[in-house]
């Protein structure tokens, strides 16, 4: 199994390198290698997830799936190229939900997500929790939102990027609060910068990822949890807070230009659900710290108006103010 | 600590596992000197490709493996930089300076090993300083946020438009070309589009493997055609591939690499500045100190010494930010998180302390990946050499094939092909009037990183600019400050060069 699977990964990454290419003559779906493009930068947490599953993918489908990455213009250069690619499920797009359902309200896109893709699935979901360093004076979330209410301008919040994938949970967060207008949204360059910015004290408070807030040990203290089981004892969850339980979740999500042949649709779905059972799969995405939480096409399109609305309805509150 | 360091000797020489380890490391500089050296390849994608490898595989042998890849790629980027003038990355246009030049003179194979002798040596010295003072460049890396990445980059781009060949003016002239064409896309902060016209192609900005390659590579070729076959240097006149280098000659540059090892692990300390700054500011300290500076770009060993020995000095460094803080310092240290963190291993305080023999095994197995670089590197140098002894009716029309070949697999957009072009274009006639494009090149690359600090560091000091800087980042009001007095001493220096030679050219 390991050697294996260390074949098929070592095979993947030659194809990929575009040295060789493997002649198959079974005609059914997939005959070819499949392109799936993420738009986003290399080694993010996407990059990292998609490494994981489409070094196993190629023992259910027989055809290995080529990450490739087109990051650039907020997500854009990369959702693009997906929408313009042909629809013969060849070409595959991994994005999250700010991508697909955010950022069509905040800027004029040149493509329309809900008219050109549909969703094969959705494989797990990054979740951030909010943290403050470990000598800050709050020891609770409500004690953080009783002072920037009384003290306007004076908190500092690092994030990943304006719209990207803590600003947005972020907002829609500070919104519910109510302290949207009252704190100070420092953009750094990507979760790591910003990690960096907040431990030097440039900012007061952050959002990261569950497995980053572990590494950092007692340096850090968690004020609210996301997922809806606390995964930090005696921290609460959103829920728990009152706010919307899928705050912080950033869903990581496969998808199809929109008119793909229903039969390969279905036959990705298949094998996405049996992926979740695979052994080695089951051990990598424990390994990286991820969790298996697979929601299939149907469910997740059923998602995706209702996370329209919701940001529509968060971004008009920010337009007000 | 120290323990923890010998118990990672131990680690490392474990009898098992020892041979493997280093048969992976040697696969690692080999494969990553060579996807290096391809044009339109960058070390980046072969590292994203090869990750999943180290999942399947011990630590210990993964980690070591893209070690490898990573080091090897940083010094395949400089042979073409250095055969044919086309860098493959922002750290190699230094290289491009000087590295042509000797491949013109018939040097090619003694510019191949002073870089790879000046990048070894830069990158193990660095590594070294690295595990001698890890606490110590973490905290530093720490205080150095965006107003002193800003106030860095700023006076970076002064010292480089300063120092490159040419007046001075035309050099800052072009440096504000750079930023401008930096600029197109959109802004680093809000992403909002500017100067895109509504081109969908350019809502991302310019692509810079595109732009390198037809800045530095195509005027070169046209160029060359422009001589007559008779001027050019006859390809069977030339050994094999040209003399290999002295032991006298590397003891000449012995000060350039040391200065600029010494250049490039302090940039390495500062996050977010990276390779291209350390190899220009490397390549400019060694012309200034150097007694003969009027000889740099055209074909100077020291020149191509002093670039690649500070681009490979930042390496070392790089990794400590996240190997202390969890904080990748770069785009390819951010991929080797995924192969630490496939095997449980977080990378950050706690990682320390509760593997700090693993970590310090790797840290290790890097300072030997250095000497394992030197033979591997020494040998494959004769194969690459070759390649310019191939006649020059044949060498011109491969290297215009390579050049749109490299830009097409880069992501395979037709649209990129016309960036080629038109930098080409602009380019040559750049050449032609005498103006240099390299603060062209930086500026466009530094530019954009430049602006996103700075508008992180007006949302920081919320309206004060002034009182923050002074009173809360003295480190970045000390840059500040230093800025102007470097800028009169460059321009009275290029003032009195032209003085005496005529001409700074």
């Amino acid at each position: 199994m390991r050697s294996r699977n260390l074949l098929t990964s070592l095979v993947g990454a030659v194809l990929a390198l575009g040295i060789m290419s493997t002649p198959d003559a079974r005609a059914q779906y997939p005959e070819k290698p499949i392109t799936m493009i993420i738009p986003l930068g290399a080694g993010g947490s996407h990059d990292r997830n998609a490494r994981v599953f489409t070094s196993v993918v190629p023992d259910i489908l027989g055809q290995p799936i080529i990450v490739k990455l087109m990051p650039g213009a907020s997500g854009q250069t990369g959702t693009a190229a997906a929408a313009t690619a042909k629809a013969d499920g060849y070409t595959l797009l991994f994005t999250h939900n700010y991508f697909d359902q955010l950022q069509k309200h905040v800027k004029k896109l040149p493509y329309d997500t809900d008219k050109a893709f549909v969703t094969v699935g959705s494989i797990n979901s990054g979740e951030f929790s909010v943290i403050v360093r470990a000598d800050s004076p709050f020891k609770k979330w409500q004690d953080l939102v009783d002072y920037a209410k009384a003290n306007p301008g004076k908190l500092k919040f690092a994030h990943s990027g304006n719209w990207g994938a803590t600003h947005s949970p972020a907002l829609q967060l500070f919104t519910e609060a109510g302290i949207a207008d009252k704190v100070v949204m420092v953009p750094y360059k990507g979760g790591g910068p910003s990690l960096r910015g907040f431990l030097a004290g440039e900012a007061d408070f952050t959002f990261q990822f569950i497995s980053t807030i572990l590494a950092q040990g007692d340096k850090v203290r968690v004020l609210i949890s996301a997922g809806t089981k606390s995964a930090f004892p005696g921290v609460p969850t959103f829920k728990d807070l009152g706010y919307s339980a899928d705050i912080g979740k950033m869903y990581r999500v496969i998808m199809a230009p929109r008119d793909i042949p229903a039969d390969r649709l279905a036959k990705l779905q298949e094998a996405l659900i049996k992926l979740q059972e695979h052994k080695t799969y089951q051990r990598l995405i424990k390994a990286i710290g991820e969790k298996q939480e697979y929601i299939n096409g149907p469910e997740y399109e059923k998602m995706r108006p209702m996370q329209s609305a919701a940001y529509e309805k968060m971004i008009e509150g920010l337009k007000k103010k | 600590m120290f323990e923890a360091f010998l118990a990672g000797f131990s680690i490392l020489f474990n009898p098992e596992t020892v041979f493997m380890t280093f048969l992976l490391m040697a696969a690692g500089l080999f494969l990553g000197m060579f996807v290096g050296a391809l044009p339109g390849f960058t070390t980046l994608m072969a590292l994203a490709i090869l990750l999943p490898i180290s999942f399947f595989i011990h630590p210990l042998l993964g980690i070591p493996f893209l070690l490898g890849v990573y080091k090897g790629g940083i010094y395949g980027g400089s042979i073409p930089a250095i055969l044919v003038s086309m860098p493959g990355t922002g750290a190699a246009v230094a290289t491009t300076f000087d590295g042509p030049a000797l491949t013109k003179k018939g040097q090619a194979r003694k510019a191949l090993e002073i870089a790879l002798f000046a990048s070894v040596t830069g990158d193990l010295t660095s590594d070294i300083v690295t595990i001698a003072l890890i606490g110590p460049i973490a905290a530093v890396a720490l205080l150095m946020g965006p107003p002193e990445l800003c106030a860095v980059l700023f006076m970076s781009l002064i010292v480089i438009a300063g120092t490159s060949s040419g007046v001075f003016v035309k050099g800052l002239l072009m440096l504000a070309v750079g930023l401008f064409l930096g600029m197109i896309g959109q802004d680093p902060i809000g992403a909002l589009s500017r100067f895109s016209f509504g081109i969908a192609e350019i809502e991302a900005g310019i692509p810079l493997l595109p732009m390198l390659i037809g800045l530095f590579a195509l005027p070169e070729i046209f160029v060359s055609i422009e001589k007559k076959a008779s001027q050019i240097i006859q390809a069977k006149d030339l050994k094999v591939s040209g003399a290999r280098l002295t032991w006298a000659e590397f003891r000449s540059c012995g000060r350039t690499i040391a200065r600029s090892t010494g250049i490039g692990t302090l940039i390495g300390v500062i996050p977010g500045v990276g390779q291209v700054v350390a190899a220009f500011m490397g390549y400019a300290a060694a012309k200034s100190a150097s007694k003969t500076p009027e000889k740099f770009g055209t074909g100077e060993l020291e020149g191509v010494a002093a670039a690649e020995a500070a681009n490979n000095a930042v390496n070392g460094p790089t990794l400590v930010p996240l190997l202390t803080l969890g904080i990748p310092g770069d785009n390819l240290t951010v991929i080797l998180v995924g192969a630490f963190i496939a095997h449980g291993l977080r990378p950050g305080p706690q990682l320390m302390e509760q593997q700090g023999p693993l970590v310090f095994a790797i840290l290790i197995a890097m300072v030997l990946a250095n000497i394992l670089f030197i033979f591997i590197g020494y040998l494959c140098i004769p194969m690459f050499a070759k390649v310019v002894t191939v006649r020059k009716s044949l060498l011109l029309p491969l290297t215009l094939i390579f050049a749109f070949a490299g830009t097409w697999v880069f992501r395979s957009n037709p649209y990129d092909l016309a960036i080629l072009v038109i930098f080409g274009a602009f380019g040559y006639m750049a050449r032609k009037l005498h103006f240099n494009v390299t603060p062209l090149a930086m500026g466009f690359i530094l530019g954009p990183p430049m602006e996103y600090a700075f508008g992180q560091t007006v949302t920081l000091a919320q309206g004060a600019i002034f009182n923050y800087i002074v009173f809360e980042r003295p480190i970045a009001a000390v840059f500040v400050a230093a800025t102007p007095i470097i800028t009169y001493l460059i321009w009275r220096r290029s003032v009195r060069l032209r003085q005496q030679f005529g001409t700074t050219d």
